[in-house]
């Protein structure tokens, strides 16, 4: 046997010793690879392109660090709005949930970023300049001359360079464009943090790209250690058909199977396992193995599929299931998560406003005059400045005023005001705390936004005599 | 199981020990796994040395601390740098003088409790702020003590005026204060007012105190 015996109790990655082997997964083709690859490209491109393309007069996503200003497709947050993230979050949490019960691995194998930039940037550099997995496997045990020498350092130089590349784009998700290329002309010292965060970034990636590869998946990934509770015997997984491949023979053989132990689905796998011992946790469901397989099968002139997308249920000859409690209770969990996340997202304004009580007494007396001095903080999140009109909301003793609401004031755009509001009372009319709130008018559309409301607080009525001090108040005649 | 049985397929070997009927297989970490374990060991070893041993760095409080320290430092600094004589001078810019108007000026600010014309009187009624354009002085005429009350804010919580160094900023403070100056000229007399912190029964002295009794409520 050309490969170590895989079992399913020990690292098809990891020698006896302990070091790591590196793995050389052969060259495969087919109508699951050639999926991966589109689907691989319209992600790159997204990545690429997400920057690039305006929603409303800011990148499609771009999140503004600086300014505290968060974008997405169009919706600006302040950050005080980011705790409608806590349902994006949960939301993409369950539908992960709901795709692994339904179909396993899928996310691993097709469109984590991890496995996009390995697949398909890193290990095609590999393929370009070392050769087939043949030749690599060659390559590494040749002696050091300078053609190996030249190879290794064009390979490393382009895993460099790529990492460089991502990393400038991940930060441009966190900088303008026209930030992140200005700072590219200056030097380091200057905006050190930002150049720190890109070589850390690089430094990573190469690392993981060029050496750690698999190990991520298989030992580190929390989704992947999550995966066993979350599937189940209906779930779709990359599978090998025991009962139709077993016995393994060659071609021909009496009694055999389909299997004819050819070994391909072994060399193909990117995390180095036996498909034929059944489910693994080292599998990301790439399906590398399912067109290695239907080639052979091809070949042989027999019926696709011996490895193929199925579910244990159906490889035992039984029918998967796709309507189960499971599934059930995660789409309900899924939709919950995205009505949430919609209808907090859909009820962000794109003006904020909420009130504090300015430092020192919480009310003063002078004149006769009850006053209460507050701070309002205005949050303006359009992309043009606007005119604001303040007035005061709710069941409002005569004789309230506001000083400071009288004139609109205009805020630019994206910006921020910190505006001092006196709200005086005759202390005739005051008789106890009660509520209020603002109301803030934009000039321009009309429409209204609401703080939430505040008290306006005064000298207790029972205390302004000294009547309470009296013993015989309390007494009973 | 027999534990000493070897598994099928060339599978490592069971161990011997049995804990609550669960075995483990004779094999080794992944080497990069059991070096994270080493170099976290070998990191405890120099930071229970710096930290613990030999005082090199210092922990998050004391980091905390000496950088609050500088900043109080640093303000302090600031503060003294502002003399008099640089706030006269600023009162005769008309450019800080017109911004410090606007300020003044912005309803809901300055204007509100001291008046448009700094009497703190609106159309024959007393406002809550006392008169800025007069030559009584609650808190001393000095100009750095007038941008020390704008920027703190009265001594006397139980009064209105408040820090308004957190809500303005330095530079607006200053401007303010050259705008309220530019209603006074330098030399001018300064007397207390009766009721100023500090300050006799009967302070019609024209001789202004140099210092302030420092505010209670600093803190």
């Amino acid at each position: 046997m050309p490969l170590n015996p895989l079992n399913l109790v020990s690292l098809g990655s990891i020698n006896e010793d302990g070091s790591k082997k590196t793995l050389h997964p052969a060259d495969v083709s087919g109508k699951f690879t050639r999926g991966r690859r589109l689907v691989a490209l319209v992600l790159l491109i997204t990545y690429v392109a997400l920057p690039w393309i305006p929603v409303n007069g800011f990148p499609a996503v771009f999140l503004d660090v600086l300014n505290r200003r968060f974008h997405f497709m169009g919706l600006t947050l302040a950050v005080q709005d980011l705790w409608v993230g806590f349902f994006l979050v949960t939301g993409l949490g369950f539908s992960l949930f709901y795709v692994t019960a339904l179909f396993g691995r899928v996310w691993c194998g097709w469109t984590c970023p991890y496995t996009v930039f390995l697949e398909h940037i890193y290990r095609r550099i590999e393929r370009l300049v070392d050769g087939d997995a043949a030749a690599r496997r060659k390559l590494d045990a040749a002696p050091w001359t300078a053609g190996k020498i030249t190879r290794r350092v064009t390979k490393h130089g382009l895993y460099i360079l790529s990492s460089l590349i991502i990393a400038h784009i991940f930060l441009s998700y966190f900088v303008s464009l026209e930030k992140l290329y200005e700072m590219m002309h200056h030097s380091p010292q200057a905006h050190a943090i930002a150049f720190g965060v890109v070589m850390f970034l690089t430094a990573g990636l190469y690392g993981a790209f060029s050496w750690f590869r698999e190990q991520f998946c298989v030992i580190m990934c929390p989704y992947g250690r999550m995966q066993s509770a979350l599937v189940d015997d209906h779930t779709i997984n990359v599978g090998y058909d025991k009962k139709r491949g077993e016995p393994r023979g060659k071609a021909g053989t009496v009694g055999a199977g389909d299997c004819v132990n050819c070994l391909r689905c072994v060399q193909v796998c990117p995390t180095g396992i036996d498909i034929r011992n059944g489910l693994q946790l080292e599998c990301i469901g790439c399906a590398a193995c399912v067109d290695a397989c239907n080639t052979i099968m091809t070949k042989l002139g027999r019926k696709p599929g011996l490895v193929r997308y199925a579910s244990l249920t159906s490889f035992e000859g039984g029918k998967t299931r796709f309507i189960r409690p499971r599934t059930i209770l995660y789409t309900g969990l899924l939709f919950l998560g995205v009505a949430v996340f919609a209808f907090s997202a859909s009820r962000i304004e794109p003006m904020r406003a909420n009130v504090l009580r300015m430092q020192g007494s919480p009310y003063y007396v002078t004149n006769h005059i009850v006053r209460n001095q507050f701070l309002v903080r205005l949050i303006n999140k359009r992309n043009e400045p606007r005119s604001f009109r303040l007035a005061l909301e709710g069941e409002l003793p005569a004789g309230l005023a506001a000083a400071g609401a009288d004139a609109p004031i205009t805020i630019a755009a994206q910006g921020e005001e910190l505006k001092p509001l006196m709200i005086t009372l005759p202390e005739a009319a005051f008789k106890a705390p009660f509520k209020l709130s603002i109301s803030i008018t934009d000039t321009k559309d009309g429409k209204t936004y609401r703080t939430k409301p505040f008290e306006f607080t005064g000298p207790d009525a029972t205390l302004k005599s000294n009547d309470y001090l009296d013993p015989g108040q309390y007494l009973q005649k | 199981m027999d534990p000493k049985k070897p598994s099928p397929n060339n599978e490592p070997q069971l161990r011997d020990h049995i804990y609550d009927g669960i075995q483990e297989y004779d094999q080794k970490l992944p080497n990069w796994w059991l070096f994270t374990l080493y170099i976290a060991i070998a990191w405890f070893v120099v930071h229970w040395l710096c930290y613990y041993q030999l005082g090199l760095g210092s922990s998050d409080t004391v980091v905390i601390d000496k950088a609050m320290a500088e900043m109080q430092t640093a303000r302090d600094k600031q503060m003294e740098t502002i003399s008099d004589e640089q706030l006269w001078a600023l009162s005769r810019d008309p450019a800080a003088v017109e911004a410090g108007k606007a300020t003044f000026m912005t309803p809901g600010m300055c204007v509100t409790c001291h008046g448009p014309d700094l009497s703190g009187m609106l159309s024959g009624a007393k406002l809550p702020g006392l008169p800025l354009n007069d030559q009584e002085w609650k808190h001393g005429g000095k100009p750095t003590e007038i941008f020390k009350i704008v920027r703190k804010g009265s001594p006397d919580i139980t009064k209105g005026m408040a820090a308004w160094e957190l809500v303005l900023g330095m530079k607006r403070v200053s401007e303010v204060v050259a705008f309220v100056l530019s209603h006074h000229k330098e030399g001018e007399p300064i007397t207390r007012a009766a009721d100023s912190p500090g300050a006799a029964p009967a302070a019609a002295t024209t001789a202004a105190p140099a210092a302030v009794t420092p505010p209670p409520a600093a803190k």
